[in-house]
């Protein structure tokens, strides 16, 4: 393992230390906060369009 | 027919004014000139005749680049505006702008004389290179790079012109990056041209270019209507 | 109904990349042979070591017998004897043949559960005259066995484990041509029909592409250190890449130059079609014409070597969808947004 290590970083760090676990982790972290941001702001846009629609009435 | 033969009226007129304005403003073309020259002395100075064939190359195309946006880059706003609303309401934005097109590609060729001449009479060839190399292929370089960079440029000052504020420094703004790609094939092709490189690598770039050029010109003229009469 | 499609969408892009994210990160790599040492050949009977990156190629337990290692010169075989296993190595003893064709040697390892490893010009062979080699080293050809690899990534020189980049850095290409695309059509209604509303389509599409762009860019720069050894390097497809960019960068800057200008519509719409044909003849045209490292160009349409895997294309098509979905999903919020304000101010 740690020759693999001194060969390529990149690949004794997926490889070797079980670090990909906490890249998915990570990435699915940034992936929920990205959504639930979006989500948010489509919420409060419709909110907005909903009282354009009333006032333009 | 006729339509055809009306835009070709109006481009010739339209040159001949740009023409007429360029030698009764006088200015305007020796301004150039002299940017040129003088910021060719400024390389020669900076290096004293031992420059390298990569020096040489991004020198000359740092000159060209600016020398090309001080002479097209206020291509649209430098008559009288009483002119230009008399060309708006009277001249088709086809033939305004091949005229202006024609007008621009008569100043590169000059510019490309200018400069390339500029820097052979300072500089000399490139340190560390034989001298022939392929002249012809370094001067038609040259003049393509011109060329295709003109063409880029009279579509951005004229889109530039539209903006009531600070449209010469918005012309460079959005000029630059257009201009890369040109600029990209252009160097490279001077550098093989410089080393004489076999003709087999060197034959695509002059097409790149010419269609490059050719492309934006004819994307230009589409466009044009478009901003003229907005 | 129209709510629970919209609701579809947009959760569904996020489960999808949700899906691409755990599958890509967790999918283990085909074992690939990376190095041979020492891989200057001197001395009769001299010992080997071929290592492996991936998942292993073999279990703790399994004998040496069962695994067989032959180098090639040219067109002929020689044969090698296996001394030991472990999971991501073999230990071999070459016995030099006299002459060979060529002093370059490949290495084949032949596996019995994953298949036949292949090393290009894995040593070199200090003195052999040349000619053919001596039928005493030869080796018989040995049959392949059929891998059982299950669920696994290709292996692929040099790219290694980066090939997961494969699923972020192209499929947010292919969201920003997509989107880019679309503000395209926007662009050349806005200039018929000269309407506000194909304008803030436009605007809002400039705007989600380059971000998908900037993101493009950054997985690519990335992708280009590790495969390629710098940061960035000049190539036509990375030139393009960012002149668009800079380009659309443009269209923003041309914008706010304009300010509250009635034209501003009409301007950026002229512009934008312009940027879009230089988008195609930097990113599609150009580079398939001039010498590039970039895989899928230099005159191959495609990316037909990552195609091939079934198990890549089971995570590379959802990402495709999810990406295109989520920077669609952002778009129509950019447009909304500019709806909502236009509304406002033109109370």
């Amino acid at each position: 393992m740690n020759a693999l290590l001194l060969l390529n970083s990149l690949e004794g760090f997926f490889f070797g230390s079980g670090k990909a676990h906490v890249v998915t982790g990570v990435a699915l972290i940034i992936l929920a906060g990205l959504a639930l941001s979006l989500w948010r702001m489509d919420r409060r846009l419709g909110k907005l369009e909903e009282e354009a629609r009333t006032d333009s009435h | 027919m006729r339509a055809v033969f009306q835009t070709l009226t109006t481009a010739g007129t339209v040159a001949r004014l740009e023409w007429q304005l360029e030698w009764r403003q006088g200015h305007q073309l020796a301004a150039v000139g002299l940017f040129a020259v003088a910021s060719v002395y400024v390389a020669f100075q900076a290096s004293d005749q031992h420059t390298g064939a990569a020096a040489w190359t991004a020198m000359l195309w740092l000159v060209h680049l600016f020398s090309g946006f001080t002479a097209i880059g206020r291509l649209f706003d430098r008559e009288r505006s009483n002119v230009r609303r008399y060309l708006q309401w009277t001249a088709s934005p086809l033939g305004l702008i091949l005229g202006k097109l024609f007008h621009a590609v008569l100043t590169t060729t000059a510019l490309t004389a200018v400069v390339l001449g500029a820097f052979l009479l300072f500089l000399g060839w490139p340190q560390g290179i034989e001298s022939p190399g392929k002249p012809g292929l370094l001067v038609l370089g040259a003049w393509l790079g011109g060329l295709s960079m003109t063409t880029t440029l009279v579509f951005v000052s004229a889109v530039a012109s539209q903006v009531r504020s600070g449209s010469g420094a918005l012309a460079a703004v959005l000029g630059l990056p257009l201009l890369l790609p040109q600029l990209i094939l252009a160097t490279r092709l001077t550098r093989g041209a410089l080393a004489d490189e076999p003709w087999t690598m060197l034959v695509e770039y002059p097409l790149f270019l010419g269609a490059l050029g050719a492309g934006t010109a004819t994307i230009a003229c589409i466009l044009f209507p478009y901003i003229w009469r907005a | 109904m129209k709510g629970g499609w919209n609701w579809f969408w947009k959760g569904g892009s996020i489960l999808l990349l949700a899906y691409v994210i755990v599958r890509g990160f967790s999918t283990p790599l085909q074992p690939g042979l990376v190095s041979a040492t020492p891989s200057q050949l001197t001395i009769a009977g001299q010992s080997v070591i071929l290592t492996a990156v991936g998942q292993p190629f073999a279990e703790t337990e399994d004998l040496p017998e069962a695994f067989e290692v032959v180098l090639r010169s040219g067109d002929q075989l020689i044969q090698t004897e296996v001394l030991e296993v472990s999971p991501h190595s073999v230990k071999i003893s070459v016995n030099i043949p006299p002459s060979m064709p060529s002093r370059a040697l490949d290495a084949y390892l032949f596996t019995p559960a994953s298949g036949t490893l292949f090393l290009g010009n894995a040593c070199f062979v200090e003195e052999a005259a040349k000619g053919d080699v001596p039928p005493a080293f030869i080796a018989g050809a040995p049959l392949p066995k059929a891998p059982e690899l299950g669920f696994s990534f290709p292996y692929q020189p040099n790219i290694m484990e980066s090939i997961r980049n494969l699923l972020w850095h192209v499929p947010m290409w292919f969201a920003m041509f997509f989107i880019m695309g679309l503000g395209f059509v926007a662009s050349l209604a806005q200039l018929r029909t000269d309407s506000i509303q194909w304008d803030m389509r436009a605007e809002a599409a400039v705007k989600t592409g380059l971000v998908f762009g900037l993101l493009g860019l950054a997985t690519g720069s990335l992708w280009a250190r590790w495969t390629w050894g710098a940061w960035w390097v000049s190539d036509p497809q990375l030139n393009g890449a960012l002149v668009t960019v800079l380009l659309y960068s443009g269209y923003l800057i041309l914008r706010a130059a304009m300010g509250d200008d009635d034209r501003v519509g009409r301007l950026a719409a002229v512009y934008n079609v312009f940027a879009f044909v230089m988008l195609v003849i930097l990113l599609m045209v150009l580079p398939r014409y001039t010498e590039s490292l970039h895989p899928g160009k230099d005159g191959n349409p495609g990316f037909n070597s990552y195609d091939l895997d079934n198990s890549l294309r089971a995570v590379f098509y959802p990402a495709v969808i999810g990406w295109g979905a989520l920077c669609y999903w952002m778009y129509t919020l950019r447009l909304r947004m500019n709806r909502c304000t236009h509304h406002l101010l033109s109370r």
